[in-house]
């Protein structure tokens, strides 16, 4: 069965911060509310300056699920997770759950009530009526829900981040490390490789 | 480029880089200015390729380089130097190619002698086993690519890096190679077209000198009366003289002197459309001539922010332009291609697509009608934006844009998919064609040319020699087309495949023609009398050269030595305000330079003015960060843009703040060699060498500490404002194009 994933290519992302804006474009989310950030470490360090762009990773067994008390998470058979805003009473336990800090609580505008979680939805919307006003006004466009990959990974002007089934990124991480001829398949991913010193 | 090649436009494409096996970015830092180019630099890495950077800063770019060096700005030159001595002394120098088709470059041997790689490291301030480790690793690979943008460009002596940096390519037999080239990113959509069409003072359109001849022949190409053309001027003289350039305007305004140089008047009048004046050096002057011109016009989307920065209360007006995606018509992409673009919406509101703009100024100035002429060419009506390709189509042949035609633009713009992007080449229905048919595109039927001055593929594929037009003081001053000089013969020793014609030539003229055993009609003759491949608008010279895979331009040798230059070979010379005092005795700068693009400018003088580096000890680079664009007037307008970079800062080496006492986040005051002093944040960072600091040149809308926001027109102010850094960049222009020096300034900075 298919999965969706996102995977950033650590040696192809330059922190150019379009995936970012990308993001905040599409779904004119608030200024304040980062659905996807990019992280550098090591800046200006020689061989040790490594960017990376993260986000709700859609974990398959997801922390901030399990800690929801009013169980406002759902996690569809693709793989995407998701939570009903109508349902999220704003008490951030998903926030301390989540090792990606993804869950965003935001201060004003269309997702601003404060204490309404947002965070990213891999561009699939959310509860409310598919493609209609009101899933847009909660959640943002519904770009799976029209057959293309989420607005981050197609506008990456490296094509560092990647997104769709697991074992299609699968195949273009696979292709990409061979090509390197390094087995950068075999390193840890994260930053440990680069904390360390190589 | 141009007075080493041929041609001053970027070698290969972006797509070829993938084809190399060594990048050397020197200059440039693509990862910040060219993200979405980036992609196939580090694609090239994914195939093998070694990346280097060398670089004042350890870039975004840098990151992801193998190699990077550190070196001081303003020395490109000694490295260059050093690395061809290094090539040459171990025999990996490509001999067959320098004797078929470079001039003179035995005495680039000569010169290079002096630097060793003990030299190098002194005037570059990297170690001499750095420098050792990227010229092994760059001669070593073949192809290699080199990468260059304004870190080279912006000097006194940024023509000589642009020379040398080819002729070392040419050492290595890197240029007219899949994979080698020399590739100049350009700074910005459609700054390739904007030069191609002459947005400079001193060419027409296509590169034409500005000369009588040149006048005449456009206006044959406009249809007017080259009489009536040049009663527009106030002299001949005038009408043949180089304008202003961007970088020395201010100085024609503000001091008196320029006058003589600019038919016994000031400048009185600015009319500023689409450009971004306060990423020039010294915004202090160009404030202070703002201030004392009689009318100020800025024509922009947004509000540019010299309208701002000026204190003037009358006669200055902001005409609202439509933006990109309120017009249509080719744009140039850096790689020489020329690209379709659609208008998506209708301009808003009261806004206006920039020839709409001029055309309303010229019914009001009173020549419409010979304004237009030549686009509606014999019919009653023009038809916009395509009348206006067509007529380049005519006129520009220097550059061969002949072929780079409406319909053929258009076509490739609804079959992208059909084009590799390692090849550009097309199939199916754009069979036949290079993507965004690359200049020299010499007829409808050529396919453009995406690798320039390939021997090994014929004329018809794009394949083409060096140029073979160079010129020399001819007996009564004037230049004349010259096949040989100091002996040595201009003209190629090889020849593109396929040529019918061996061994190099002269460009095509009527005249010779048909020594290079191509026959013509006598009617063809006739029609082509005294012409010459430039301005033959029957197309048979340069049709019948193309039959008989010859090149319309010639076929000649690159030339290493520059005759009519300043420097005839390429010298390093320290900047101005060196950082490098004891350097500048052994590495002087040019003698002082009258009427300089109609100003008079200072070189050993404002160098040897005083010991500049006592009084401002550390080394300035300014540059642009990823979130914003040119001067940042549309995109500190972005929320979410000014959300991620909304705030001006000056990266500095946390050893070198130590020294200050300025703590991480401090506000400090820059202050630069031209009076103008700035107030920024202090943000610690590795990425600058412990001598110098970083300031983004993308900020405006606070002056010395004050805000300017209440000067914006209401509703119109960005969400970012900051200090304009090239408040405090120094004085200084390149001896040849006077190209501002931005990256070789000096400052002293205290805490605020």
């Amino acid at each position: 069965m298919s999965r969706m994933k996102f995977y950033c290519d650590d040696y192809r992302c330059i922190d150019c911060n379009g995936c970012v804006v990308a993001c905040k474009e599409a779904h004119e989310i608030p200024v304040g509310v980062n659905r996807r950030r990019v992280i550098t470490i090591n800046e200006g360090i020689e061989g040790k300056q490594k960017s990376l762009s993260v986000a709700c990773m859609h974990c398959s067994d997801a922390p901030c699920q399990k800690v929801c008390p009013t169980d406002c998470f759902y996690i569809r058979t693709d793989g995407i997770v998701l939570h009903d805003k109508d349902k999220c009473i704003g008490c951030g336990y998903c926030l301390y759950a989540c090792p990606f800090g993804a869950p965003q609580f935001g201060h004003e505008g269309i997702f601003g009530v404060k204490g309404v979680m947002d965070k990213c939805t891999f561009c699939a919307g959310g509860p409310d009526e598919t493609l209609s006003e009101n899933e847009f006004e909660h959640y943002g466009q519904n770009r799976i829900a029209e057959g293309k990959i989420p607005m981050c990974a197609s506008m990456c002007s490296t094509k560092a981040l990647i997104a769709g089934d697991a074992s299609e990124v699968d195949k273009i991480y696979e292709y990409r490390t061979a090509k390197r001829g390094d087995n950068t398949s075999l390193k840890p991913y994260g930053w440990e490789a680069y904390n360390n010193g190589k | 480029m141009a007075n080493t090649l041929g041609y001053g436009g970027m070698t290969n494409h972006l797509g070829d880089m993938q084809n190399s096996k060594v990048i050397l970015i020197m200059g440039a830092n693509p990862a910040v200015n060219h993200p979405v180019g980036m992609q196939h630099i580090l694609k090239g890495k994914e195939n093998g390729a070694k990346i280097i950077s060398i670089d004042p800063r350890y870039t975004k770019t840098s990151a992801h380089a193998d190699l990077f060096a550190r070196i001081r700005t303003g020395t490109d030159i000694a490295f260059l130097y050093g690395m061809i001595r290094y090539i040459v002394k171990n025999n990996l120098h490509d001999k067959q190619y320098l004797d078929e088709r470079v001039f003179d470059w035995e005495s680039i041997v000569v010169e290079a002698e002096q630097y060793t790689p003990d030299v190098v490291a002194n005037v570059c301030g990297c170690t001499a086993e750095k420098f050792l480790e990227v010229v092994k690793l760059f001669a070593e690979n073949s192809p290699g690519c080199l990468i260059w943008n304004q870190g080279w460009t912006q000097h006194t002596i940024g023509t000589s890096n642009t020379r040398l940096g080819p002729i070392m390519q040419m050492f290595l037999g890197n240029i007219g190679k899949v994979g080698g080239g020399c590739n100049i990113l350009r700074g910005h959509d459609n700054v390739q077209g904007a030069s191609d069409m002459a947005n400079l003072s001193d060419i027409l359109p296509g590169y034409y000198p500005i000369n009588e001849g040149s006048w005449k022949y456009y206006s044959g190409q406009w249809q007017v009366d080259y009489e009536w053309l040049k009663g527009r001027f106030k002299t001949k003289d005038m009408m043949e003289k180089k304008g202003f350039a961007l970088s020395t305007w201010p100085w024609g305004v503000i001091d008196d002197e320029n006058a003589a140089n600019n038919a016994g008047t000031p400048l009185k009048a600015l009319i500023c459309i689409g450009n971004g004046i306060s990423t020039i050096t010294m915004t202090h002057k160009t404030k202070e001539a703002l201030d004392k011109l009689d009318l100020v016009v800025f024509i922009d989307p947004y509000v540019n922010d010299a309208a701002v920065i000026t204190d003037r209360t009358d006669n200055m007006f902001l005409l609202p332009a439509a933006s990109q995606v309120e017009s249509s018509g080719s744009v140039a992409a850096t790689n020489r291609s020329y690209q379709w673009r659609s208008q998506v919406v209708k301009p808003l509101y009261e806004a206006k697509e920039d020839h709409e703009i001029l055309f309303e100024f010229a019914k009001r100035l009173g020549f419409y009608e010979e304004f237009t002429r030549s686009l509606k060419n014999g019919k009653p009506s023009y038809e916009w934006p395509e009348d206006a390709t067509r007529e380049f189509n005519r006129a520009v042949k220097t550059i061969g844009l002949q072929g780079v035609t409406p319909e053929r633009m258009k076509r490739q713009q609804e079959n992208w998919a059909l084009f590799d992007p390692l090849t550009l080449r097309g199939s199916g229905v754009v069979e036949g064609e290079y993507y965004g048919l690359p200049w020299p595109c010499w007829s409808d039927k050529h396919p453009g040319t995406p690798i320039m001055y390939r021997t090994d593929v014929s004329v018809m594929e794009g394949g083409m020699g060096f140029r073979a037009g160079w010129t020399d003081k001819g007996p009564d001053g004037k230049p004349v087309v010259v096949a040989e000089k100091n002996g040595q013969t201009l003209l190629a020793v090889n020849e593109p495949a396929g040529s019918r014609f061996k061994g190099g030539h002269l460009e095509i003229t009527a005249d010779n023609i048909e020594s290079f055993g191509i026959t013509l009609t006598a009617e063809e003759k006739e029609k082509v009398k005294g012409k010459n491949w430039k301005n033959d608008n029957t197309y048979i010279l340069v049709n019948k050269a193309l039959e008989a895979g010859l090149c319309p331009y010639g076929n000649g040798k690159a030339r290493a030595r520059a005759w009519d230059w300043a420097d005839q070979l390429p010298k390093h010379r320290e900047p101005l305000h060196s950082f490098r005092q004891d350097l500048v005795a052994k590495y002087p700068t040019f003698e002082d330079k009258k009427d300089h693009y109609r100003t008079n400018i200072r070189y050993a003088s404002e160098q040897n003015k005083q010991n500049w580096v006592a009084d401002f000890p550390i080394n300035v680079v300014t540059g642009r960060i990823v979130e914003h664009m040119g001067t940042g007037t549309e995109t500190r307008a972005s929320k979410y843009l000014a959300e991620l970079a909304g705030e001006m800062y000056a990266h500095i080496h946390p050893t070198l703040a130590k020294k200050y006492g300025v703590d991480n986040g401090d506000m400090i005051w820059v202050h630069g060699t031209g009076e103008g002093k700035i107030k920024v944040k202090a943000v610690y960072s590795y990425s600058v060498a412990e001598t110098d600091i970083f300031m983004p040149q993308n900020f405006s809308g606070l002056w010395s500490g004050k805000s300017l926001v209440d000067k914006y027109p209401k509703g119109t102010a960005p969400y970012a404002l900051g200090e304009n850094s090239n408040q405090v960049t120094s004085y200084g222009y390149d001896i040849v194009t006077a190209c501002p020096e931005t990256k070789c300034t000096l400052v002293r900075i205290e805490k605020a």
